[in-house]
């Protein structure tokens, strides 16, 4: 019992880290029907930029944390603004492959920048795991549930009553509706790019501190896939549940699967889950439903 | 707008063109001094960056101080490295270009994959090659009659902590062994071997865990390996996955007491998985800096003259260094006429050769190129690593 | 028609029946074109040195496999992120025949065309139900699970040790040099080639393109939408199957590690950069592709040789370069590099009277 119940709080919190990272994704879908291929890239850019204030300039790490957000906000509007503004409009296939050609590029600055090497951040949080009950979880991971929840909150509520949620909201469901109604896509467009690479910088901040920061950090972009699929590509709660049950997923085949079959379906299951999602409900548990007319 | 960026793509495909042309105009060395070129393929930019790089530049600052002390016998010596960001695609085609063009004698290599991968056109084309990997699959000499190991290869890394272990127990029950690596030739290479030298020596294998490089979550592993209740775990990855695997091991507070490989004991484990390295076991076939070997003086002399010291560098810019060291050793004997089978043979007459301490003597012949089958076991106490043994083998 | 004046360029088509309108060259200027081009490749190896060689059947390689991808993306519309996994599908089953059951490679070579075939087939089902991006992440999908399948069936595969591939042979010569690969090489990807350009004078060929340009009025017209996407799929991996099966042969090892999405990235930028829906495209995409790390590597060297503090930083530049070129091709044109050619030819052709 003890076993399972530590495999699914595990998968549980795992799951919180998917979330953060997913939420990047969707409020980019959201608005602009992207997918950010280059979303990993944006957490590695948070997470450097958060170490070397903390390592090298000896910020506190709070106000580094509030530096390296509003770093990302003009990030994310320059990225929008000088790569992805000519994409409006354009195919599927091309847009992918910028955000692709986007994630080279981004890739290659960090390099250029930050090298090769994995960086750590000082302890910032403490690495002595807390015990619940016969469970035990490492800090940083109750950190990141904590701030995915938080995050799920004041997207609700933002999207709900303010009204830049609501304009966003408009400009999601039909962009040629908002614009005859005076709303300025273009602007909604880059805010939701800024919010992104904040959130994604979050996420960074988080998972840099799990185990240092090197490029290969970067991939998890890849990896939530799932999670936003089977969420939905266009919720925010659905990032949630999703990120939990991809978490809980991946655990329960870690825990029972690899040791009959001798490992590494720990990676593999989320996809497998992923073209069933597919197959089954395209848009995801919370996504919505796109039926084509002629 | 549909103007404007035709002419300005035309503009820069032509600028292209010219520097292309210019680049391949003007990129022959000075003529007269005559320069001994080896070529390198190591990955410096993919997903093994972290530990290419410093190796790279290990190899190059090698390089470097020999020139700044008159070379090699008086010729200058040039490293002539190609980064393949551990891409097979690219791999081969920075190998064609090295031997096919720039005509290199021998090469500096580095992952399992790569090396496994090029392994035939090295025996074809005749040329000895250098790895930064110890793996199995490269010590038949008959598959692959070029290809040097200049550390104790991974089984024989995992041999010499079994055996070592092995006399360190003192129960009377069989002391159980699991096996964490991740899915990759560099991850499996010494599998088969060591799990048969474990069951000879009395050890009983009860579990293997599989741990993506990238993970950052190993709890399921660690559950996993608790419940097969293993005494002993030999760890074969990167720094990053045992960081990953020492911290949920603690987190679970696993028993088992972990031994990492070359690459999975290192400073940078340390680092990052702090107060759960404490106790961490690894097998070291290659000094740290700072280390007391007659070989780290010319290091410090290298690194005083770029004003640099031993925090600047890691295990692995000395393991690149010594890399390069054996090469030109082998380079050196392999007299005035510098073909690649000229190379094998120089190196094949070394006989205990001791790279200025820097790792165990290897010794060379035709029989075989594993240079040695000695490392010594560390541990990390008190944040740092403390020897447990001297250079020990397994025989 | 014919062209008089070899020094008249041509300025238009013009056709009387359907036979010649379908025909792939039009003038016997371009059939001229095409024979002094197919003759300058024949006698290539005989010019350069082994390593241009080498690189010439890398380019090979990566034409056959980016038509392939363009045959399902630029001509059928379909989305595809695992052709490097198809492209191990097709190395792994002519592996497995050539080196495990000792069967000549002239067998197993279509055969790991099939096999990529019959997967890819198997993996475009999604696509009746399933369009752009959703698509897109299910071929992702499909790459992860196809290289956990060749990791985890050792039986097969040997795991991620990889396998050793021998040397194909015809008659008593064994092709283990660049220059025997080469002639191999060239052979397949004329036949590529030929066979892509004749595909699209075909019923399945225009079908294709109808499903790309609205799938449900080409549903509504008659076509079988079902049949012609998976058609497309099994196709497309078909060509990587054989792309993947003479690397690996010219390799002559493969290993998972050698089919990751990094390829598959890596074709989908071939043919965007190339031109989507152009075999054309698709060659000059395989070419600059090829060609371009190669490249940039000579102009850091270059520029960047004599000071080695800079070497890394010029390692990292040269991944960003890539891709700044990309996302610049696919702002200032999409249509690629075989719209880019045609721009300058007819520009040429009307100069100086443009307008």
């Amino acid at each position: 019992m003890t076993f399972f119940m530590q495999i699914l709080i595990s998968g549980l919190v795992v799951g919180a880290v998917y979330a953060l990272v997913a939420f990047g994704f969707v409020l980019i879908y959201k608005s602009s029907d992207v997918i950010n291929f280059a979303q990993g890239e944006f957490l590695l850019v948070g997470a450097y930029i958060a170490l070397s204030l903390v390592v090298f300039y000896q910020v506190p790490f709070p106000a580094a944390v509030a530096l390296t957000l509003s770093m990302c906000v003009i990030l994310g509007v320059v990225v929008e603004r000088l790569v992805l503004r000519p994409f409006i409009g354009e195919r599927v296939i091309s847009v992918i492959m910028a955000t692709i050609g986007l994630s080279l590029l981004m890739r290659g600055i960090i390099q250029m920048v930050w090298g090769t090497e994995t960086r750590t951040f000082p302890g910032i949080f403490p690495d002595m795991p807390v015990r619940l009950g016969d469970v035990v979880v490492s800090q940083i991971y109750l950190w990141s549930l904590a701030v995915a929840v938080v995050l799920l909150v004041v997207f609700t509520v933002f999207f709900k009553y303010s009204s830049t949620g609501i304009v966003m909201r408009a400009a999601a469901d039909d962009q040629v509706a908002a614009l005859s109604m005076g709303i300025s896509v273009k602007r909604i467009i880059a805010i939701t790019w800024a919010i992104a690479a904040v959130v994604a910088a979050i996420g960074g901040i988080l998972l840099g501190n799990i185990n240092g920061v090197n490029p290969s950090l970067a991939y998890i972009g890849l990896m939530v896939l799932p999670v936003v699929i089977l969420g939905g590509l266009d919720s925010v709660p659905g990032a949630v549940v999703g990120g939990f049950i991809i978490g809980i997923l991946e655990s329960l085949a870690g825990g029972y699967l690899d040791p009959l079959i001798g490992g590494g379906v720990k990676e593999v299951a989320p996809f497998a889950v992923l073209l069933l999602v597919l197959m089954v409900r395209p848009y995801g548990l919370f996504g919505k439903e796109i039926i084509e007319r002629v | 707008m549909k103007k404007r960026g035709f002419w300005g793509l035309v503009v820069c495909l032509l600028v292209t063109v010219a520097l292309v042309a210019a680049g391949c105009g003007g990129g022959t060395a000075p003529e007269g001094e005559k320069e001994i070129v080896i070529g390198g393929i190591i990955d410096m930019t993919g997903p093994t960056g972290d530990v290419g790089a410093p190796y790279h530049d290990g190899a190059k600052a090698y390089v470097e101080y020999v020139n700044s002390q008159g070379g090699l016998d008086g010729s200058k010596i040039k490293l002539d490295v190609i980064d393949y960001a551990y891409d097979m695609d690219k791999a081969q085609e920075a190998y064609n270009r090295l031997v096919k063009r720039t005509g290199v004698p021998a090469i500096l290599g580095w992952g399992t994959g790569d090396t496994d991968a090029l392994k035939g056109f090295v025996a074809q084309d005749e040329i000895p090659y250098i790895s930064g990997s110890y793996s199995e699959y490269l010590t038949d000499i008959t598959q692959s009659p070029y290809n040097f190991l200049v550390a104790a290869s991974y089984t024989d890394q995992t041999r010499i902590a079994l055996k070592w272990y092995y006399e360190q127990w003192g129960q009377d029950r069989a002391p159980k062994v699991a096996f964490v690596y991740n899915n990759t030739p560099f991850g499996t290479s010494h599998l088969e071997d060591a799990k048969a030298f474990a069951e000879e020596l009395g050890f009983e294998v009860v579990a293997d865990q599989i741990i993506d490089l990238r993970a950052l979550d190993a709890t399921t592993q660690m559950l996993n390996l608790k419940n097969s209740a293993a005494d002993v775990a030999i760890i074969q990855g990167t720094s990053n996955m045992t960081a990953t695997v020492l911290k949920d091991a603690r987190k679970l507070g696993v028993e088992t007491q972990f031994i990492g490989l070359n690459w999975a004991f290192d400073e940078k484990v340390v680092e990052l998985a702090g107060a759960a390295s404490e106790g961490y076991m690894g097998v070291v076939p290659f000094v740290f800096p700072g280390e007391d070997v007659p070989g780290m003086v010319d290091i410090k002399a290298y690194l005083d003259s770029k004003g640099k010291d031993f925090k600047d560098i890691n295990q692995k810019f000395v393991q690149g260094w010594m890399s390069a060291m054996i090469m030109f050793e082998g380079v050196r004997l392999a007299g005035d006429d510098l073909t690649g089978p000229n190379i094998r043979a120089g190196l094949e007459t070394m006989r205990d050769y001791s790279p200025a301490g820097l790792g165990a003597p290897v010794t060379f012949s035709d029989q075989s190129h594993r240079g040695t089958e000695y490392a010594r076991i560390g541990q990390v106490l008190d944040g740092g690593i403390t020897y447990l043994t001297d250079w020990i083998s397994y025989k | 028609m014919r062209s008089r004046n070899p020094f008249v360029m041509d300025c238009g088509v013009f056709t009387t029946n359907y036979r010649e309108d379908m025909a792939i060259l039009h003038h016997p200027a371009a059939k001229l074109k095409v024979l002094t081009i197919a003759a300058v490749f024949l006698f290539l190896p005989f010019f350069v040195s082994p390593y241009y060689v080498s690189v010439a059947n890398l380019i090979g390689i990566a034409i056959i496999g980016a038509i392939g991808l363009n045959i399902l993306v630029g001509f059928t519309g379909q989305i595809s992120i695992g052709h490097g996994a198809f492209m191990g599908v097709g190395a792994y089953t002519a592996g497995i025949l050539t080196a495990t059951l000792g069967w000549s490679f002239w067998i197993a070579l279509p055969a790991g065309g099939l096999m990529a075939a019959v997967i890819g087939g198997l993996f475009g089902i999604p696509s009746l139900r399933l369009k752009g991006l959703y698509l897109a992440i299910a071929t992702l999908a499909a790459q992860v699970i196809i290289e956990f399948g060749i990791v985890h069936w050792p039986a097969l595969t040997r795991g991620p040790a990889g396998m050793v591939l021998p040397a194909p042979t015809i008659g008593g010569l064994v092709l283990n040099t660049d220059t025997s690969f080469y002639y191999l090489i060239l052979t397949m990807t004329v036949a590529a080639i030929v066979f892509a350009l004749n595909i699209f004078r075909t019923r399945a060929g225009r079908a294709f393109m109808a499903v790309r340009d609205r799938d449900l009025a080409a549903s509504v017209m008659g076509i079988n939408i079902f049949k012609y996407k998976v058609t497309a799929f099994a196709l497309s991996a078909f060509y990587a199957g054989l792309a993947g099966a003479l690397w690996g042969h010219n390799l002559g090892m493969i290993s998972p590690e050698h089919f990751t999405i990094k390829v598959s990235i890596l074709y989908l930028a071939m043919i965007i950069i190339g031109g989507l829906g152009s075999v054309m495209g698709a060659i000059y995409g395989a070419c600059f592709m090829t060609l371009l790390p190669i490249v940039l590597r000579e102009l850091a060297d270059f520029f960047g040789g004599g000071f080695a503090g800079l070497t890394h930083a010029m390692l990292a530049m040269q991944e960003a370069v890539f891709g700044l070129l990309i996302i610049l091709f696919l702002v200032f044109e999409p249509e690629g590099l075989a719209k880019m050619w045609r721009n300058i030819k007819d520009y040429f052709k009307l100069w100086p009277f443009s307008y």
